[in-house]
């Protein structure tokens, strides 16, 4: 996926909340955005390749 | 049915019983009242065969014999030649469909009908709840279907592949057309479209002759993704700006996007979360966790927490509230969840407050007693500290804010109004000590203050600064007034939870001394005798052999207090040595005197009395480095009188601010 089609805060929300979900308890906003990040950061790089 | 029940002769009645055994046997699954037809010439055929007798005539006996039996057989002609009907319980009788004792009949037509006195009981007036439109969760991939999200996985998948086509050389108009053809392409056979573009460039015209004569639809879709192949095909970039002005590069580990900008990019997140349309990640404070995963509270689960804080009598923290009332344990796979739900509802509830610090989550209620009494009206304390937040805050001048978090200490005098009141203005230094609010729109907080050298517990709350009002701490007017005197040292000091502090001074042996204190019953200010134990400065108690004029100041409303320059004229007045004449008045004071008198009557840091000295124009500095104060000349000359009241007490010198109003929150 190219960044520049990326809306940081809504793309792949799903997954975010999936892993959210899946962990069974609430998180901090660090370890959020430390996750968002992976998501988005794999999104970009896993298509390039 | 016996052979005597067949009427006719006895070879009529042989043949009619047959028959009637033989249709009855052909329908033995039929209802018992169900018609069993059976044409003459069938009969006549089958008896004929079975007997090796002349068709006509067994028909002509079948007829006769089954007429005669006309109590068992129908006989009906029609255009198929001659029937006949019987069943399986004799004679056909058609049913009658004819319903006379319906429900529906009965309910809506019925016999004796009661009377209607009001048409709502039969017809609803009133109109039905307006329905709303919940917000439904629609995957990206639906988004992405229905052209609502750039974000196209199957895009993206057809751009990743496009990118090794669009480096051949095609004119745009043939690329505009062979789109499809490379999507097809790569969803059957992907590898040998990347390794070998070459191939695909020789010969573009004839696949795209084929798919467009082929698939002539998917054409007109294709200029979009075109236009998308083209850029990823051209620089697919990892860069993510951001419409706050940042740039992530996404192909950066994540540790160094942190370190450069991680406190901003949470707070971008949380901000993009709390706007989600959908509310599918809620947070409180700066834990966040699924809606669909959020425990419910009823109302009489609210009503079990209220009455449990009231019945405790002061705020409670989340982890006793779910002990004492739901008995979860923190061993439980679910606890921080449910800890979530209940701190989470509770701050969507008008009738909780939350009152809590970060890993110390209280909350209070309506109807619990106030902390540190009704004696100051927050109103009036966030004006009298406003101050503060206009920058005339020296109180970093002694320890610096860097130090106060490192050493979690600070030491400071006790004026006489925060001795009085109980209260300490929310300066610089406090809030370097004092931890912040959790919520964004968090106005107080609940600390707990211990004093180890008396073993006894305070409630303290913290109200914050808001907008333009200054903050402070209310409810160690105990403490203050048990232990200590004006001028006594004091130290702050963290404790071993978030919200408990250490409050502490130096004991000395005991004194005795006049200071001044107030008689709030004729609300003047006096000295008394008083014996305390702690070390002073001396130069900052408000003793009579020092400061026998402090006696003569007035307890201001403190609706006047908040005017700090109407305080300090008077302070002016009152501890300042007369220079002028009797007709014009005019008063010097020093710096340090002024400071001491003017925290008498309101807190005030000594960069706001300079301020106020300096710009202005009642007041000029001295050469000594005294002040003096020239009061505006007074147009009649019983004004001296005039602001004595009926009681012979002064009143404020200068009412320019109009009447007080006693407003509160």
């Amino acid at each position: 996926m190219d960044a520049k089609l990326i809306v940081f805060g809504e793309t792949s929300l799903d997954k975010l909340l999936q892993w959210l979900r899946s962990s069974g308890e609430p998180k901090d906003i660090r370890e959020v955005l430390i996750q968002y990040l992976q998501i988005l950061s794999k999104s970009v790089t896993e298509d390039s390749e | 049915m016996t052979v005597a029940s067949f009427h006719g002769s006895a070879n009529q009645q042989e043949l009619a019983e047959e028959i009637f055994r033989l249709m009855t046997t052909q329908g033995a699954l039929f209802a018992v009242d169900a018609p069993i037809r059976q044409s003459l010439d069938n009969l006549a055929e089958y008896l004929a065969g079975k007997y090796q007798r002349d068709r006509n005539e067994i028909a002509a006996e079948i007829d006769a014999a089954l007429t005669v039996n006309d109590q068992l057989f129908t006989r009906q002609e029609s255009e198929q030649g001659v029937l006949f009907i019987t069943s399986r319980q004799g004679a056909y009788v058609p049913r009658s469909t004819v319903d006379t004792h319906s429900f529906k009949k009965r309910l809506h037509d019925p016999e004796n009908p009661l009377p209607v006195d009001d048409i709502s009981v039969v017809v609803s007036t009133s109109r039905p709840a307006i329905t709303t439109v919940e917000p439904v969760f629609i995957s990206d991939y639906w988004q992405v279907q229905a052209g609502m999200s750039p974000v196209t996985p199957v895009l993206v998948e057809a751009m990743g592949h496009a990118s090794t086509i669009a480096a051949v050389p095609v004119s745009p108009e043939v690329v505009a057309e062979a789109e499809p053809v490379v999507v097809e392409e790569i969803a059957a056979t992907p590898e040998p479209v990347v390794a070998t573009p070459e191939p695909v460039a020789v010969e573009p015209e004839p696949v795209v002759a084929e798919v467009v004569a082929a698939k002539p639809e998917p054409v007109a879709a294709a200029p979009e993704s075109v236009k998308s192949s083209r850029e990823a095909a051209g620089e697919r970039s990892p860069l993510l700006n951001l419409p706050e002005g940042l740039t992530l590069d996404l192909s950066l580990p994540i540790e160094q996007i942190l370190a450069d900008q991680g406190e901003r990019l949470e707070q971008i997140l949380a901000h993009r979360l709390d706007q989600d349309a959908l509310r599918r990640i809620v947070s409180f404070g700066r834990s966040y966790y699924p809606e669909a995963s959020v425990t419910n509270l009823g109302k009489n689960d609210l009503r079990r927490i209220r009455d449990y804080i009231l019945e405790r009598n002061e705020p409670l923290l989340d982890t006793e509230i779910i002990a004492d009332l739901y008995h979860h344990s923190p061993r439980q796979a679910d606890y921080e969840g449910f800890r979530f739900s209940l701190n989470y509802r509770l701050h969507r509830e008008k009738d909780f407050e939350f009152v809590g610090v970060e890993g110390a989550r209280l909350w209070s209620t309506k109807g619990l007693p106030p902390i540190g009494g009704k004696r100051v009206k927050a109103a009036e304390m966030g004006q009298i500290t406003s101050y503060l937040v206009e920058g005339f805050d020296n109180s970093l001048e002694l320890q610096s804010a860097e130090a106060i978090r490192t050493s979690g200490s600070i030491t400071r005098l006790l004026s006489f109004f925060e001795w009085e009141y109980g209260v300490l203005p929310f300066d610089a230094s406090i809030a370097a000590l004092v931890p912040t609010p959790m919520l964004p729109d968090q106005r107080s907080a609940v600390l707990r203050f211990e004093s180890p050298q008396h073993y006894t517990t305070y409630l303290v709350e913290v109200r914050y600064p808001t907008g333009n009002r200054g903050g402070w701490l209310q409810g160690l007017e105990e403490f203050f007034r048990d232990h200590l005197v004006p001028g006594a040292m004091i130290t702050i000091s963290r404790g071993a939870e978030p919200n408990l502090f250490m409050i502490s001074y130096e004991e000395a042996p005991e004194a005795s001394d006049r200071l001044l204190t107030l008689d709030e019953k004729k609300n003047k200010f006096a000295f008394a005798n008083l014996s305390y134990f702690c070390a002073v400065d001396a130069d900052q108690v408000p003793s009579q052999s020092r400061y026998g004029r402090l006696k003569n100041l007035k307890s201001l409303p403190m609706g006047e207090r908040r005017k700090s320059e109407t305080v300090l004229e008077h302070v002016f007045e009152v501890m300042g040595e007369q220079v002028g004449s009797r007709s014009e008045p005019r008063y010097t004071l020093g710096l340090d005197d002024m400071l001491l008198a003017f925290n008498v009557l309101r807190p005030g840091s000594r960069s706001l009395l300079e301020h106020l000295l300096a710009h202005s124009d009642p007041f000029s500095s001295e050469a000594d480095g005294r002040y003096l104060f020239t009061p505006a000349p007074r147009e009649d000359e019983d004004t001296a009188e005039e602001v004595e009241d009926e009681e012979g007490n002064l009143q404020p010198t200068r009412r320019r601010f109009g009447r007080y109003s006693d407003d509160d929150e």
